[in-house]
């Protein structure tokens, strides 16, 4: 928890910012994802403010998340963790007993951020569990199709590849669909989302082909699975994740290849978007002009390049029908199985 | 409570000193009596129910008056032999229908006198031997397991009495209403018994209305209940509920929330502690009973209506489908948080529950474009969104609505060259269900077919009139001389029903033509996005996880 560390004396001098220790957060662990990240910056939040009684907890942390809510362009991988701390802290301070609505506060107080921790120490774990539970499906002389920087699909991938020499060590090769979007907007990177990836499984040997977004019908014939990775699950079993997984979704349904989805169970939203533009986010992927409007834009250009420094990095909604299974860390779930685990958290 | 025991009770629980013996009889009498038109009378001439009620019930409502007078001096033996007489009567009758026209004239006249003493019962074996007995002049009489044979008969050319139970259905047709409160068991409180005219009458309609009038009427039957000497309210209170139920599933088969609330209520009696004071429980239970309305229809559904607003957008085209009382509110909320949609009701015979809808949507200044079913196709081109009520949602996420709804949802999911529409469900968790529904024939209701027969269109001249029209009329009272005491109600329909000459009007004369009144159907779980409850909102694939939560807690 080097983090704690490092923020603990800045926050002491001025009042605590949850948005910029978020972003600090998500930039100093790449490792670390986004509904994590939140319980983190809410765990620090906790252990900063004075607060000493259990309404005011729960105010503080409804008000600050909602300020971070709104802070961040894209707030459903992050809603996923702090609508689950917030469940996690109610479900905690309604249990009978020394830690309950009667004990000493200060006892409560300790025994939250303690399991906090623990709660995002386990998180982190999940990965590996994913990895346990999804290496089943990578299976010898398979071609495997997958795109954007899932950390989770990553490590998957990695770890079958790992074992070399080993009994269970397997033979796969992948196709990677590095998107063209993010070529163009991240230039602060200078390559596309997921090179990083392609270079380390070339790197333990895994031969890797990449391709753009729109020669996926064509390779998917020599694909056997898609695999892909979720910035949120929600809650009819659908996947919010990277522009382009959602025509990947279609076009597997149509050849009729399985299309799989790595998310960590932290990242299931109380969410339930009817459709592509049902999402609580405002995105302008389309975006209708004309001659005059580009000429009327360019007229003032000075006033859009302050406005949005930061390109959103535009998601879309897979529904649950284009998804043949879901591999977390509490199993390979079907897709209806999702809400069932939503309901065990919530209710 | 010893001091409170009013003096019929008293007097009963005297005579009766065992309580046990003279119960069963006024407990089966609503099932047994409950087709006071039972298939064989049904099969006589058309009767309207006005028409035919008056002259038939008054002296069947004055005899059994009678026979209640003269029930409670009758000892649990006597009773039981009163019992087996009625059977062996009603076995004669029969016997004497099934030996077919000839010998009913004889057959049927001394049964006649019992007939009415206490009104005929025909629970599901009787329709089906009274199927059976169409065949009876073939010569091949099937007395059991007939219920195949029933069906095949209805296909017959040649026979007198023609079954009207559409064949696929014919489970269903067991369950006939009750016409008059008569022959209802003594316990039944005078609420109870109102309620189920008024359900029966379509004047309470709708799932959570009709939950909630039981369960206010129970309050009532609660409130002015006094337990018996000799046992105690948890066991007694429970079985007197049960006299009211079973009238109630009498006269309109009970709803998927109202079998719920019951058994909640039955749950929260069994739970009550023998030694509490019975003013006391009492109070708890009609605590009981408001809270539960409270929290399982009242706030849910504002719970409900509140997250559904959050779907509906500006520029919205709202599809929905008969009159939901829930939908209505949730547009109505929408409305007021300044939201500018258009609403397009589709509505369908005979019981036209859109329209009140589309009155209460159109005063609060909606737009609202209503149709009726047909125009389906062409009121969903232009929908972005179809909300539903429901009548309950089955186990494995299917919607068991109001006839007609399932052609809604599919119209919107399987458009034609379109975008599909979602398709979204508003229901309380006390609509979910235990049952799983794989089509909507096993599980259904059917309503009363004359309800398809009086809307007239207005009088067209599509071709020459028909002459079967002149002829059906004297037909009747030969068909009624049958049943010697249904002769004179045949007449009185067929006077009222000339003026206005439906072409159905007499449908149950006319050869090959069956009418079918359905109440509900299934709609798929693929056809449905989206069910909002007041937990939240859920794939139809998590009905059972709800319905298992909310039953445990």
């Amino acid at each position: 928890m080097a983090t704690t560390t490092e923020s603990t004396p800045k926050a002491g001098a001025k009042p605590f910012d949850i948005v910029a220790t978020y972003n600090e957060l998500l930039r100093s662990d790449p490792d670390l994802t986004m509904p994590i990240a939140a319980i983190e910056a809410l765990v620090l939040l906790l252990t900063h403010s004075p607060s000493s009684t259990i309404s005011e907890t729960l105010d503080l942390l409804a008000q600050s998340t909602a300020h971070l809510k709104k802070a961040i362009p894209n707030p459903i991988g992050l809603s996923a963790g702090t609508d689950l701390f917030q469940r996690y802290l109610i479900t905690t301070l309604q249990r009978p007993g020394q830690l309950g609505p009667a004990g000493d506060f200060k006892a409560i107080r300790t025994h939250l951020l303690s399991n906090g921790r623990l709660f995002i120490r386990r998180a982190k774990e999940s990965r590996e569990k994913i990895v346990a539970f999804g290496r089943g499906f990578i299976r010898d002389g398979c071609t495997v199709l997958t795109n954007g920087g899932s950390r989770a699909v990553a490590s998957l991938l990695q770890k079958a590849a790992d074992e070399e020499g080993g009994p269970s060590a397997v033979r796969f090769r992948v196709i990677y669909v590095l998107s063209s979007i993010s070529k163009k907007t991240a230039e602060a990177c200078g390559e596309p989302e997921g090179m990083e990836t392609v270079r380390a499984l070339r790197a333990k040997g895994v031969p890797v082909s990449t391709i753009p977004e729109s020669a996926v019908a064509y390779a998917l014939g020599k694909a056997d699975m898609v695999i892909v990775g979720a910035e949120g699950v929600v809650e009819n079993g659908g996947i919010v994740s990277r522009m382009g997984t959602y025509q990947i979704g279609l076009l597997a349904k149509a050849i009729g290849k399985p299309f799989y989805c790595v998310a960590e169970s932290h990242k299931f939203v109380r969410l339930y978007p009817l459709g592509q533009y049902d999402l609580p986010i405002e995105q302008h992927v389309i975006d209708f002009k004309s001659e005059e409007d580009i000429a009327e834009q360019s007229q003032q250009p000075v006033d859009t390049g302050v406005d949005r420094p930061v390109e959103l990095e535009s998601v879309d909604f897979t529904p649950p029908h284009l998804i043949s299974a879901l591999i977390t860390d509490s199993g390979v779930l079907t897709p209806s199985a999702v809400s069932e685990e939503l309901i065990k958290i919530w209710f | 409570m010893a001091d409170s025991v009013k003096p019929d009770l008293t007097s009963l629980s005297t005579t009766a000193p065992s309580q046990a013996p003279p119960n069963p009889v006024p407990e089966t009498s609503p099932s047994q009596s409950l087709p006071i038109r039972d298939s064989n009378s049904a099969k006589q001439p058309a009767q309207s129910e006005k028409g035919s009620s008056k002259p038939k019930d008054a002296p069947a409502a004055s005899s059994t008056g009678g026979d209640g007078a003269s029930d409670k001096p009758l000892t649990p033996a006597q009773l039981k032999a009163k019992a087996k007489a009625e059977k062996a009567a009603r076995r004669a009758k029969e016997k004497a229908d099934r030996d077919g026209g000839a010998g009913a004239a004889g057959g049927s006249a001394p049964d006649a006198g019992s007939q009415q003493s206490r009104p005929p019962n025909t629970p599901k074996k009787d329709v089906a031997s009274g199927g059976a007995s169409q065949k009876g002049p073939k010569g091949a009489p099937p007395r059991r397991g007939s219920g195949p044979v029933t069906q095949a008969s209805a296909a017959e050319p040649k026979k007198k009495k023609e079954d009207k139970s559409v064949s696929v259905f014919s489970h269903l047709y067991g369950q006939q209403r009750r016409t008059t409160v008569n022959g209802a068991a003594k316990e039944v409180h005078p609420a109870v018994l109102a309620l189920g005219l008024q359900l029966r009458d379509y004047v309470v309609c709708g799932s959570s209305a009709r939950c909630v009038a039981t369960l206010l009427a129970f309050k009532r039957v609660i409130e002015s209940y006094t337990t018996p000497l000799g046992t105690s309210l948890a066991r007694h209170l429970t079985t007197h509920l049960s006299h009211q139920i079973s009238y109630l599933s009498t006269c309109r088969p009970l709803a998927v929330s109202q079998g719920n609330a019951i058994r909640a209520l039955k749950l929260a009696i069994a739970g009550i502690d023998p030694s509490t004071p019975e003013s006391s429980a009492k109070a708890t239970l009609c605590d009981f009973i408001d809270n539960f309305i409270r929290e399982k229809i009242t706030v849910a559904d504002q719970v409900i209506a509140g997250s559904a607003v959050e779907k509906i957008e500006n520029g919205d085209v709202i599809v929905t489908f008969a009159g939901s009382n829930i939908v209505k509110q949730t547009l109505l909320q929408a409305h007021k948080e300044g939201k500018r949609f258009r609403v397009s009701i589709i509505d369908s015979r005979p019981l036209f529950e859109g329209k009140s809808l589309a009155r209460a949507l159109a005063n609060a200044g909606l737009d609202v474009q209503y149709s009726l079913v047909h125009a389906i196709s062409h009121a969903i081109k232009d929908a972005t969104k179809v909300f539903l009520g429901a009548h309950g949602m089955t186990s494995n996420g299917r919607l068991y609505s109001r006839v007609g709804t399932a052609l809604v949802a599919m119209s919107a999911k399987e458009r034609a060259g379109g975008v599909e529409v979602p398709v979204i469900v508003c229901c309380e968790t006390i609509k979910f269900s235990d049952r799983v529904a794989l089509d909507s024939i096993v599980v259904n209701e059917i309503a009363d077919a004359d309800e398809l027969v009086p809307a007239n269109p207005p009088q067209q001249v599509t071709g020459l009139p028909d002459p079967a029209a002149f002829t059906t009329p004297p037909v009747e009272p030969k068909k009624g001389g049958k049943g010697a005491s249904a002769a004179p109600t045949a007449d009185t329909s067929a006077s009222t029903r000339t003026p206005s000459p439906s072409p159905l009007a007499n449908w149950k004369d006319t050869p090959h033509l069956q009418l079918l009144n359905i109440m509900y159907d299934v709609t798929p779980a693929e056809y449905v996005d989206m069910v909002i409850t007041e937990m939240g909102s859920l794939p139809p694939s998590a009905v059972p996880i709800v319905h298992r939560m909310s039953t445990n807690i």
